[in-house]
């Protein structure tokens, strides 16, 4: 008996600084980088972008998997519930992460059970009308929707995604109403703005941007907080709407199961703060259509605490609506 | 015209890397591979080979998947001459004269006439595909989603008109296709249905599962069911090289093949298949002594071959075109590209044109490396007939259970497939297609989504579908098709020729 309490004991002593050790030399073995969509999406470019960089930096091989299934729910779960050693990791999304919570049932609740380390990229959506409507701004938008109540179709990537929440966020605060058309993706919705199916979208600056060249849509405004580099001269729906604090940005971040070691954290929450002025990794991320970011873990997690707030408030509206 | 010349010229750069060059000879290798193996038809395969094809590119993945399939029109031929075991359901014509022609002494001259004629129609049929998809890819980008809704309810009518066997059976086949592609989340209002709270099921049953489970699992097991007692004489090949007095009678007869081939590539619902049927009708109908057919009538085997490999190239046109597959071989293509994240249909033209040139390309290339592989090697291709099917059967499904895990890294799509094959083996013993069902449940979720945005959008009023052009005519297309099938006359063909690709 005290034989075995003895070993016990010494085992638990060998467990406690194996875990210590763990965490100073992590890491050891390669690390999982989740995307819980399918591969050859746009989430799981910037994912294999992260994971290259961080391959170099760490100096280990960064394995991705992808869980797609459920809009990133069931990848993001899994990590949620991963071991929080730092060898599962998340390329989380704005949808699963900010969105969904709120929006539907998740078995995770994303401010306790996940622990956010940077943003990697973002897309600002962009609001695009038909070129046969006769709005060219966002004030004309506001006005023309007003005039015509329902009158105007807004085609989304499907329903409870962040295309819809956007539209939906702005009519609450202009008090616009306007007919959601869900599509299957963000392209189709936008190749229905082409042909006149639907009257506008707040679309993916990725699928918008080849049309906006072509000159087949007339875009008026990004939904991000600021200006987006890939298309300087639109204003941002804040200012040209006068929408103080509107926001509706995709973003893909690295995430990590609540719990994951300090030390862990800062070694990469470090290699991604370098990511973002790597020449390769920058030229990477352009060629995928985001703009290379990065946050700390403390700013990360306000961003998606606001967010939740932000889409908490709609949802209750929305329900409180019908 | 000449655009199509340089678009195709560019096509050959695409197919020529050496890359997709190896993805096509891949292709052709394994599509010879099955079609002289009965039992294994090419629906099967590409089941099987689908989640392999995830860590390619689009591009090579889909020559690839291609290449199995009119590969397997060329293998399927083999068996069918030397043994009188048609390898492929498309080649059952081919064995009736063929294999006469073999006892003759005349094998090599059944091979040659029957790969030279496949080679013919192939490149005939993929410059059909280069010419005729950019302006019906043209008249597609003017679809809304009333056109596609009546596409696609066309696109069902046809495959109850020309499915195997009983209409009732079809028809039940199609429903429950359909009820299996509501599982997963309702579009407009992004709550979950019939997913008996799983998780996993809230995208949809996930297609890989499906026609893997259905198509490769349930045949296997059928297969080891029944396998055993086919072991035919092999007939002496002799020489290869036809006579230039056979090469100039068979002409002809390649010309219509290829011709009848095109157009029941095109058609929903037709396919390879029915085109060598009918391509081996016509042919004793207008010949001038009828009864020449079934002792060994060269025609008898050259227009079937071309028949049959026309129509594998040219059922790619509506898949690419229009999005809307003709066949489940067909249907399991759309599942490849949309598993690469491709929405088949016009825009593939505009957005992927590397992917539709190439491919096109590559079956020109492909035709030419089928001839190769099949007439020097046709000796070792027939060895193959002496692997124990309980070895082969094993390894696909080992190869089948890593495969579907490997698309999500999920568990529950094992299981899922397993259910599947359960599910397909009995449909089997029930004489139920399960063909139908992959129509069904491919077409389903965008025939739903597409009139209820329809209806969203014209505010529920259901004319919306008769007051467009595109979408009325389709509509009257798909109700003529109906009156037909009730037509004795036409009820008493589909009887004795209908029988759909996956049937083998």
């Amino acid at each position: 008996m005290k034989v075995a309490l003895g070993v016990l004991a010494g085992l638990s002593i060998l467990a406690s600084t194996g875990l210590a050790s763990a965490q100073a030399d992590w890491p050891r073995k390669p690390v999982t980088l989740v995307v819980p969509y399918a591969p050859g999406g746009y989430t799981d470019s910037v994912g294999r972008i992260t994971a290259r960089y961080l391959e170099k930096a760490l100096g280990v091989s960064v394995v991705v998997e992808n869980r797609a299934g459920a809009g990133g729910i069931i990848g993001t779960a899994y990590v949620a519930k991963a071991a929080p050693d730092g060898y599962t990791l998340c390329v989380c999304s704005v949808g699963a992460t900010s969105v969904a919570p709120v929006a539907q049932k998740t078995d995770y609740d994303p401010m306790k059970d996940l622990l956010p380390i940077s943003i990697v990229s973002t897309i600002p959506q962009t609001v695009i009308v038909g070129k046969s409507l006769p709005i060219s701004n966002m004030t004309e938008l506001i006005a023309y929707a007003k005039a015509n109540p329902g009158k105007l179709n807004y085609g989304s990537s499907g329903a409870g995604g962040l295309m819809h929440y956007s539209v939906a966020l702005f009519q609450v605060r202009t008090g616009t109403r306007m007919t959601h058309v869900p599509f299957k993706g963000g392209a189709p919705a936008t190749a229905a703005v082409v042909s006149g199916e639907v009257q506008l979208s707040f679309t993916n600056m990725t699928d918008a941007l080849p049309q906006m060249e072509a000159d087949t849509v007339r875009a008026i405004a990004v939904t991000s907080v600021e200006r987006s580099p890939f298309a300087p001269n639109l204003p941002t729906v804040a200012e040209a709407a006068k929408l103080e604090n509107y926001s509706a940005e995709s973003w893909n971040g690295i995430i990590a199961p609540a719990g994951t070691p300090e030390p862990v954290v800062k070694k990469i929450s470090d290699a991604l703060a370098k990511m973002v002025d790597d020449a390769d990794a920058k030229k990477a991320m352009a060629t995928a259509g985001a703009t290379g970011v990065f946050t700390t873990p403390a700013e990360f997690k306000k961003r998606i605490g606001d967010e939740l707030a932000q889409w908490a408030i709609l949802v209750k509206e929305m329900k409180g609506g019908k | 015209m000449m655009d199509v010349l340089g678009l195709l010229a560019h096509g050959f750069t695409v197919a020529g890397t050496p890359q997709n060059l190896f993805y096509c000879l891949v292709g052709a290798l394994c599509g010879t591979l099955i079609g002289v193996l009965p039992g294994l038809g090419p629906v099967a395969t590409i089941s099987l080979l689908l989640p392999a094809t995830y860590a390619l590119d689009p591009t090579g993945a889909i020559i690839m998947l291609a290449g199995i399939y009119y590969g397997a029109q060329y293998g399927g031929s083999t068996t069918a001459i030397l043994m009188n075991i048609p390898g492929e359901s498309t080649s059952v014509v081919t064995a009736l004269d063929g294999h006469r022609m073999a006892q003759q002494g005349r094998a090599g001259e059944a091979l040659a006439i029957a790969a030279i004629g496949s080679f013919f129609a192939g490149c005939v049929g993929s410059l059909v595909i280069a010419l005729a998809g950019p302006p019906l890819a043209g008249i597609a980008q003017k679809f809304e989603s009333p056109d596609y809704f009546s596409l696609m309810l066309l696109g069902l009518v046809s495959a109850v008109v020309l499915a195997n066997g009983s209409v009732f059976r079809a028809i039940a086949m199609i429903l429950l296709g359909l009820l299996l592609g509501l599982v997963g989340s309702d579009i407009n209002s992004g709550l979950t249905r019939m997913t008996f709270g799983f998780l996993q099921l809230s995208d949809g049953v996930n297609f890989v599962a499906i026609a893997m489970g259905l198509f490769g699992v349930a045949e296997v097991v059928s297969n080891l069911e029944t396998r055993g007692e086919k072991k035919g004489q092999i007939a002496r090949i002799g020489s290869l090289w036809p006579s230039m007095k056979t090469l100039l009678a068979t002409k002809w007869a390649v010309m219509r093949g290829t011709l009848m081939g095109i157009a029941f590539g095109i058609l929903p619902g037709g396919g390879a298949t029915v085109a060598s049927f009918s391509a081996y009708a016509l042919e004793k109908k207008i010949a001038r002594d009828p009864s020449r057919f079934g002792n060994g009538a060269a025609e008898g085997v050259a227009a079937p071959e071309a028949a049959n490999n026309a129509a594998a190239q040219t059922s790619f046109v509506p898949l690419l075109t229009l999005g809307i597959p003709t066949s489940a071989t067909m249907a399991l293509m759309i599942g490849a590209l949309t598993l690469h994240g491709i929405a088949p249909g016009p825009m593939v033209l505009t957005r992927q044109p590397d992917l539709f040139w190439g491919l096109i390309a590559s079956m020109f290339i492909g035709n030419l490396m089928l001839v190769v592989i099949n007439l020097p090697m046709i000796g070792l291709w027939v060895k193959l007939l002496n692997i124990p099917y309980r070895m082969l059967f094993l390894v696909i499904l080992v190869i089948s259970g890593i495969g579907v895990y490997s698309v999500n890294n999920s568990v529950f799509d094992v299981y899922l497939t397993l259910a599947f094959g359960l599910l397909g083996y009995i449909l089997r013993k029930l004489d139920a297609e399960p063909a139908p069902l992959l129509m069904g449940f491919v077409l389903g979720p965008p025939m739903e989504e597409n009139i209820r945005r329809s209806l969203i959008i014209s505010q529920g009023d259901f004319m919306v579908f008769l007051q467009r052009p595109i979408s009325l005519t389709l509509l009257l297309a798909a109700a003529a098709l109906l009156i037909s099938v009730a037509l004795p006359f036409i009820r008493k063909r589909r009887v004795e020729v209908f029988k759909d690709e996956s049937a083998i």
